[in-house]
């Protein structure tokens, strides 16, 4: 009797809050023992050098782009709608923003310009998918196919564009108590959109809207606007990635950008989104699976491991975390 | 009984202080060579750069770290600052995206470390490599010399397989080799030249190739250059699928493909670079002096380069005595110290 | 009357609609194809030629068995097998040394099939028992598969003038031998998936996993045999690529990926399951594939290939989904 009275009710308040427990059972979970492990295997292996700042540095530095990118476009995946076009989009906007810097503009202007592309293009996704009903994964693979043309006509017969502004470069590899001060930006931006996501009535409808679109629209809430909104976000953070990039690396290639996609939604799914389901996942989660992959990049790179292994681990690693992940009462697939 | 334990303990804590210290005291007088390898899986010989420069390494008593660019301009950024890190006191590269190399110089001068970097320039690296305008030309006056012998200097199409991907060597090396063609025959027409983008890789070129073919249905006569062996043939390929090799000629460049039993008819000749062979060039005349605590000066144009590499134009005939790349690593690497791949294997040297 | 038997018999859910949405996609395939055609013909006559018509022709052949592949993957409910580069070179590898070893062409064939369907059978075997997403399962073993080929190898080709480089140059009735492979197998997959036992319970997996279950089907059994059966396509796709290519390396087969993935979206056959008819694969590849070379007589860059072939892609799929959002209000 007792039993089924408990039984029948909502299990959420009868527990207190616990940090520990959350950590256990939270969203980020998974990701947050893998990256423990990582952390642990790291010393081990390498010794305190791993976790130096200037390693740290090191790996921070190579993951701004993907963290604000990965920040972004998580709130398409959240939302329920994939964007495979974000390493094209990041191609694309590295491309523009060197060629107006290349012609004497301000970096400022530069990248309103830029952004506004982005913000089109991504604008062109969202009336195909959100107007028209299009498939997400096809219709934003057509505009990864599309924009990757459209660069390469930009960079012309010699495949790149040199724009390397010495201030822009300071700029970016700026550093503040021993760190890159972009790479704590882009964390800082990490942390603001998981606040979002958590704490904001604009955060729950997207989730609401990625879980389960007919009960959102039945419960008030535009699903229209919320996932046409999360498109332009996702390639407005790719292209401020690519903007970085540019000021990065002082140049735009053919290689800027390409398969960025998949390294940072492998990264995403490490971390707990999935591409294929909206509703689940955390901007804190994804960031810590961009870190975890990066961890062990490093870790193979300090102990001079054959780079040709790199991406066998990585392979594995994937597999292992979304095992782990699923293993946890994660989505099966059968 | 308890002094015992005491000393034991001691003893215990002490031994992985000594040993770090002798480990500091090795890796401080022991030179450090880094290398970072194209990581590009297209080409054979970016794995083989590695294999001998880290062969050279071992030969010579060096610490050597490895890395991979994975062909992407971000990452031979991390890897150089990597290096940097990891206090190698030279570093070796191939960057063949060569955009991030002014943001790579930057790193390097900041920590004052040598970089040699091979066949794409920076004001900021020493230069090791080819003359890759120079191979270009050389490359084309070689088929210039058959168009003219055999066709009276009018063929019907100079065909160009483009790699775009490879940025200024892909205008080097295919212009330079139209420029060769057209100091042996000036008088073909700007028309007849053609060109389409075959990433430099054989299979993916095909599909384009057929194409350009397709629309050029009457040409008969075609002379093929391109940015490597790979890219000419999968044009050669292309014609014989759409039953049109009969009349073409290809010279490649790189010798990629100009080696061992199972060379195309139709690829008459080529320029070998030996890139397997470069770290020779680079040891002998940066990374030794530098390990020896002469540092050369920077030279860091390819026209005036730290260490220049011969090209070594070939004909198809004349590459029947050059061994395939495994035997040339082995062979190299058997040779005494400073001999390069060139002399031993050029079959012209001129 | 076993449940079995009921499914069986039982003509496919909604036929009607399937057909019909089947049809729409054919006549719009079909009409742009033509446009397509007949524009580039007005401007360069010369486009109507037997070169033309075997520089499209070759071009669709690998294409068009590896979208088979995929399709059988997409209509079964795995979305997409982003893993079909490493497994294309693999078996072509296995091509390569087996007639290097002067084995027979039969035995060639042979070799290659069995190692992609070795390869289906290895992602199967992760998808099935680990219970995870093909979609992430195969974007790690492609990962995996690419990275470990190139410490295998970084340099193949198969050699001159062995039957299999012969065949990948030989043209039989005014097109290339390769393709009269890849046009029978399309048919014959296009005739027997809605008519056989097997290919029903694929696309009822693909459609509705809960009521398939319910019906007594194994799903387990059921994803093996795609991912093995698709893993066989992607084999012989192999011979024809080993035949064709000429040398390659482990990073040759990437660039088809796309072309493969759009050529299925295009035909209309869903990656989510249950839909879709493998006819349209010859419609939609064969426009895919006609594009490049329109574009050159058109005297376009290569460069500007993609872009043409992207924006195709979110108009079709635009349309696709707006004619869906009619059909159910």
């Amino acid at each position: 009797m007792t039993d089924t009275a408990l039984k029948s009710e909502p299990a959420d308040y009868v527990l207190p809050h616990h940090p520990v427990r959350d950590f256990l059972t939270g969203s980020v979970a998974s990701i947050g023992i893998t990256f423990i492990l990582v952390l642990a295997v790291g010393l081990f292996w390498v010794g305190p050098k791993f976790v130096s700042f200037g390693n740290v540095s090191i790996m921070g530095t190579f993951l701004i782009v993907p963290l604000i990118v990965g920040a972004f476009a998580g709130f398409a995946l959240l939302s329920g709608v994939v964007d495979l076009s974000i390493g094209s989009m990041v191609g694309f906007s590295s491309a523009i923003f060197a060629l107006l810097l290349s012609m004497g503009w301000d970096p400022f202007s530069a990248a309103a310009v830029t952004l506004a592309f982005c913000l089109f293009f991504g604008a062109i996704n969202a009336v195909a998918i959100v107007g028209f009903g299009a498939e997400p994964i096809a219709a934003t693979l057509g505009m990864l196919v599309a924009l990757r043309g459209i660069t390469w006509v930009l960079l012309g017969t010699q495949g790149a564009i040199f724009a390397f502004n010495i201030e822009l470069f300071n700029l970016v590899s700026t550093q503040v108590f021993g760190l890159p001060l972009f790479f704590l930006l882009a964390i800082g931006l990490t942390l603001l959109a998981a606040l979002i996501v958590t704490r904001t009535r604009i955060g729950r409808h997207v989730q609401a809207v990625g879980g389960d679109d007919k009960a959102a629209a039945r419960a008030g809430i535009s699903v229209k606007r919320v996932r046409a909104g999360a498109l332009l976000l996702s390639a407005f953070g790719a292209g401020l990635g690519g903007i970085v990039f540019a000021g990065q690396l002082g140049s735009a290639a053919r290689a800027t950008g390409l398969g960025l996609e998949f390294q940072v939604y492998a990264a995403l799914m490490i971390g707990g989104y999935s591409i294929l389901r909206g509703g689940v996942g955390n901007p804190i989660g994804g960031a810590l699976g961009l870190l975890a992959v990066a961890g062990v990049s490093n870790i193979l790179d300090l102990l001079a491991i054959s780079p040709y292994y790199v991406n066998i681990i990585v392979g594995l690693l994937l597999l292992a975390a979304v095992l782990l992940d699923r293993l946890r009462g994660g989505d099966a697939f059968e | 009984m308890h002094t015992m334990k005491r000393a034991i303990a001691v003893m215990a804590l002490a031994t992985p202080a000594v040993l770090g210290f002798v480990g500091i005291a090795e890796a401080q007088d022991k030179f450090k060579l880094g290398m970072a390898v194209g990581g590009n899986t297209c080409c054979e010989w970016m794995k083989a750069q590695g294999d001998v420069a880290r062969a050279i390494a071992e030969q010579n008593g060096w610490d050597y770290v490895e890395l991979s660019n994975n062909n992407d301009p971000a990452t031979a950024l991390k890897n150089a600052q990597i290096f940097v890190q990891e206090g190698v006191d030279a570093v070796i590269q191939f960057n063949g995206q060569p955009s991030s190399n002014p943001a790579i110089s930057a790193v390097m001068k900041q920590a004052n470390i040598p970089i040699v970097t091979y066949d794409i320039a920076d004001p900021g690296m020493y230069f090791v490599g080819i003359d890759n305008l120079g191979a270009g030309i050389a490359g084309g006056e070689a088929l210039g010399k058959i168009i003219k012998e055999k066709w009276n200097c009018e063929p019907d199409l100079v065909i160009s397989s483009e790699g775009a991907g490879a940025g200024i060597v892909n205008e080097w090396r295919t212009g330079g080799m139209r420029t060769g063609v057209k100091n042996i025959c000036p008088d073909i027409p700007a028309e007849k030249y053609v060109s389409f983008e075959g990433s430099g890789d054989a299979a993916v070129a095909l599909q384009p190739a057929r194409d350009l073919l397709a629309a050029n249905p009457n040409a008969v006569k075609m002379a093929v250059v391109g940015i490597n062996d790979g890219g000419v043939l999968g044009l050669i390929n292309a014609a014989e699928q759409l039953g049109r090799a009969d009349e073409v000629i290809g010279w490649g460049q790189d010798g990629a493909f100009i080696t061992g039993d199972n060379v195309n008819p139709h690829l008459v000749g080529s320029v070998f670079y030996f890139l397997e062979g470069y770290a020779v060039y680079a040891v002998r005349d940066v990374i030794k002096p530098v390990a020896d605590g002469n540092t050369p000066p920077l030279k860091a144009d390819a026209g005036d380069p730290a260490s220049k590499v011969q090209p070594c134009p070939v004909t198809a005939e004349q590459a029947k005595s050059v061994p395939d790349m495994p035997e040339r690593v082995a062979q190299l690497l058997a040779a005494p110290a400073g001999t390069t791949a060139y002399d031993l294997f050029c079959p012209n040297k001129g | 009357m076993s449940v079995n038997q009921a499914l069986d018999t039982a003509p496919p859910a909604a036929p009607l609609k399937v057909r019909f949405g089947g049809l729409g996609t054919g006549l719009i395939l079909a009409a742009v194809w033509i446009a397509l055609i007949v524009a580039t013909g007005l401007y360069r006559p010369d486009f109507f030629a037997q070169q033309t018509l075997l520089a499209v022709a070759f071009t669709m052949s690998i294409v068009g068995v590896l979208a088979i592949g995929q399709g059988i993957i997409g209509m079964s409910g795995g979305f997409i097998d982003l893993s079909q580069p490493a497994g294309l070179i693999s078996a072509s590898l296995v091509a390569v040394r087996l007639s290097e070893a002067g084995m027979p062409f039969p035995v060639v064939i042979l070799g290659a099939i069995l190692t992609g369907m070795l390869w289906g059978g290895f992602n199967a075997l992760i998808i099935v028992f680990a219970k995870l997403n093909p979609v992430i399962v195969t974007l790690a073993t492609n990962f995996i598969g690419l990275a470990a080929l190139y410490l295998v190898f970084q340099l193949a080709q198969v050699p001159l003038n062995s039957d299999i480089y012969v065949f990948g140059r030989q043209s039989w009735l005014g097109l290339p031998a390769i393709f009269w492979p890849m046009l029978a197998l399309v048919l014959i997959v296009g005739f027997l998936v809605p008519r056989t036992r097997y290919g029903r319970r694929m696309i009822a997996v693909g459609g509705n996993r809960a009521a398939a279950k319910a019906r007594g089907i194994s799903l387990r059994a059921t994803r093996f045999a795609t991912f093995i059966i698709a893993g066989g396509f992607v084999g012989f796709a192999a011979v024809l690529f080993a035949g064709t290519a000429g040398p390659f390396n482990p990073s040759s087969a990437n660039t088809l990926q796309l072309n493969i993935i759009a050529g299925v979206i295009l035909a209309g056959i869903s990656l989510s399951g249950g839909r879709g008819n493998f006819w349209m694969l010859l419609l939609s590849i064969g426009f895919l594939s006609t594009i490049p070379t329109s574009l050159v007589f058109f005297g376009l860059s290569s460069d500007t290939q993609s872009i043409f072939q992207g924006i195709i892609l979110i108009i079709a799929v635009s349309i696709d989904g707006y004619r869906a959002l009619r059909r159910t209000p």
